[in-house]
């Protein structure tokens, strides 16, 4: 256990003593509050103080408002990622936690190296898009290099969460009251920490099916997580990223968008050299050309790498597919003009139940989230808008929990702002083209008139205006003036049509 | 690409004009050339990061698809492949891109005979 100095004991109020009392590990982003690195290293009081009055500022600011306890239908599937959790059972209850915390978290970081360019040493206020974008790659990187279904075996417990189907059988939550969420006053800058553990008692034991395996997995998964590292050298992290979208006239301390994140993707992962064996397709006009994707899957002599990452994880042997590179599709869209076109909500819904689903990176309007799920009416998300302090990923055996997030939030879709991008995963060929049906059907289901996007046979060349008589660089003709004058009442207006 | 200087933001063109004005004038250019679709492209009203299209009233041939079309629309524009650029279609939905201008035009008409459409990219997204 780390030790908590005195200032943070008063920082955290009663939440601190309940977690010492408890004596349990959680990784909690208000106990890493209160036993962050400034508490081990023992600076100033008064300067630790200080930074983390401004944490706690910066974390009301950025919108991790204090809010009650996300609340979970019992009756209602809850999706996540293309898997379906009733949440009326234990059982259900510890895969719908493993499925969530085990989900790669990447939030705002501060005390980073200086971002090349400018003086700017955090992504605090700006950077959420691309904290979304990296939690998409990231899970993309999950089912590429992870085994099927794996779930992290020291996933710490949910907070914040309340599953009314433990009422009826759950003595410490008799009477079905509330219990308060949160001992320090509003305002901490802590996401609102509630004794956890007594939500689900009992509920939330560990019992994994192949934690054997997932155990095995272990070092890819910390290197996998080292890759977003915030440092110049890390292939995803922040500052390779802002790198890549300078030549999309972005610069430090910008706001991103879905599209202009999702070609970033693109170009970071077509640089690096440590994920063999995949590519990023990042759709146009929301048209996914399959002849396009399948070229850029083709094993391309000129990119190779050399043998891939086998020794981690012995999942990703040889497979019979080694000659196609496993490819992420991102399509960014526009759901709507001011707000998000209802008609598509069921069309979002379908998407985020297909298993090949890596999620979709949008949020609410100017506040990025990266949606995973949703039960009924409501988006179930992660959100970057937490400032963490830097985690030095060099370190043999750096802490990896705040890399997760153990409490799951929900927002309703009539929220969601119109502008996201949505993420797929194709292992192979035969996968691909499993995607491109399965995604298909879930599109036709729009109860709008066009599906939201369109696969197409083919090349995106193929379809553009090479062969139609009009030349898209070419003069288009505005109608000669005085040329409809025998209708004289439209006259000046029949003047400005430009035809093409 | 930093956000454009916001120009003068012209009233829509449907408020600009009244109803039997716009009916006159598709009218006109419809008897003129009837297989011609008569389009409005405008802005969407909070766009900030698309610069301006220099026209509004397009005619377009009723084969072209809305891949073709929109092709046209960004080389006028001179946009960046990379860079998102959508059109709505009645400022609401997204119209489907294999589908030609003279289906977008039987399903979508206004009442006036304009087809209307509004262009805009992405929001941006940070913590003000």
């Amino acid at each position: 256990m780390n030790s908590v100095s005195p200032s943070a004991v008063q920082y955290m109020g009663g939440a601190v003593q309940e977690e010492l009392l408890e004596g349990r590990r959680t990784g909690s982003p208000a106990r890493r509050l209160a036993v962050g690195p400034e508490a081990a290293t023992e600076p100033d009081e008064v300067d630790k103080l200080k930074a983390k009055l401004i944490l706690a500022w910066n974390n009301v600011k950025y919108g991790w408002s204090v809010k009650s306890k996300t609340f979970f239908n019992k009756t209602s599937p809850i999706t996540v990622l293309g898997q379906s959790y009733l949440l009326n059972s234990e059982d259900e209850v510890e895969r719908f936690h493993g499925a969530f915390v085990s989900r790669l978290w990447l939030t705002y970081r501060r005390e980073f190296p200086q971002l090349e360019g400018s003086s700017l040493t955090t992504d605090c206020g700006w950077g959420c898009m691309l904290r979304s974008g990296q939690m998409l790659l990231a899970q993309g990187l999950l089912v590429h290099l992870m085994p099927r279904d794996w779930v992290w075996p020291n996933a710490q417990q949910l907070e914040d969460v309340d599953f009314e189907v433990f009422r009826p059988r759950s003595p410490s939550r008799a009477g079905g009251v509330p219990i308060p969420s949160f001992g320090s006053p509003r305002g901490s800058g802590a996401p609102p920490k509630s004794p956890a553990g007594q939500q689900a008692p009992g509920g939330v034991q560990r019992k994994r099916p192949g934690s054997v395996r997932d155990m095995q997995a272990e070092p890819l998964h910390r290197r996998l997580v080292s890759w977003f590292g915030d440092h110049p050298p890390a292939p995803f992290g922040v500052h390779l990223l802002v790198e890549l979208g300078k030549s999309s006239g972005k610069r430090a301390g910008d706001w991103y968008g879905p599209s202009v994140v999702a070609h970033i993707l693109r170009k970071a992962v077509c640089k690096t050299t440590e994920v063999n064996n995949l590519a990023v397709y990042v759709a146009q006009d929301c048209t996914v050309y399959k002849e396009d994707v399948l070229q850029l899957c083709e094993p391309s002599p000129s990119r190779d790498k050399g043998p891939q990452i086998s020794s981690n994880g012995p999942q990703i042997s040889n497979s019979p597919d080694t000659s196609w590179k496993s490819v992420i599709i991102l399509v960014p869209v526009r759901l709507g003009g001011e707000a998000l076109n209802p008609a598509y909500i069921e069309c979002v819904k379908r998407i985020l139940k297909l298993e090949c689903c890596i999620g979709i990176i949008g949020g609410k309007p100017k506040h990025s989230l990266y949606f995973v799920g949703f039960q009924d009416e409501q988006l179930l998300y992660l959100d970057p808008h937490y400032c963490q302090s830097v985690v030095d990923v060099t370190q043999a055996d750096f802490s990896l929990e705040s890399f997760h997030c153990c409490s799951p939030r929900k927002m309703p879709f009539s929220r969601m702002d119109p502008s996201c991008t949505i993420g797929f995963y194709a292992k192979n060929q035969k996968d691909f083209e499993s995607l491109c049906a399965a995604v298909g059907e879930a599109l036709s289901s729009s109860t709008e008139k066009y599906p939201i996007f369109t696969f197409m046979d083919g090349q995106g060349q193929d379809y553009g205006l090479e062969g139609h008589s009009i030349s898209p660089a070419g003069p288009t003709h505005i109608l000669p003036p005085g040329r409809l004058s025998r209708n004289s009442t439209t006259r000046a207006s029949t003047d400005d049509f430009v035809f093409l | 690409m930093p956000p454009y200087d916001k120009p003068q933001m012209q009233k829509p063109f449907k408020l600009r004009k009244s109803f039997a004005t716009r009916k006159l004038e598709v009218d006109g250019i419809r008897s003129k050339f009837p297989n011609k679709i008569p389009v409005i492209i405008e802005s969407y009203q909070r766009e900030r990061y698309l610069p301006p299209l220099d026209k509004t009233k397009f005619l377009v041939p009723q084969e072209l698809t809305m891949t073709q079309f929109v092709t046209i629309i960004r080389n006028r524009m001179a946009l960046l492949p990379t860079q998102a650029f959508y059109l709505l279609i009645n400022n609401t939905g997204l119209s489907s891109m294999s589908l030609t201008m003279a289906q977008m035009y039987r399903d979508h008409q206004d009442d006036d005979g304009f087809l209307y459409m509004t262009y805009a990219s992405q929001e941006m997204f940070g913590s003000s």
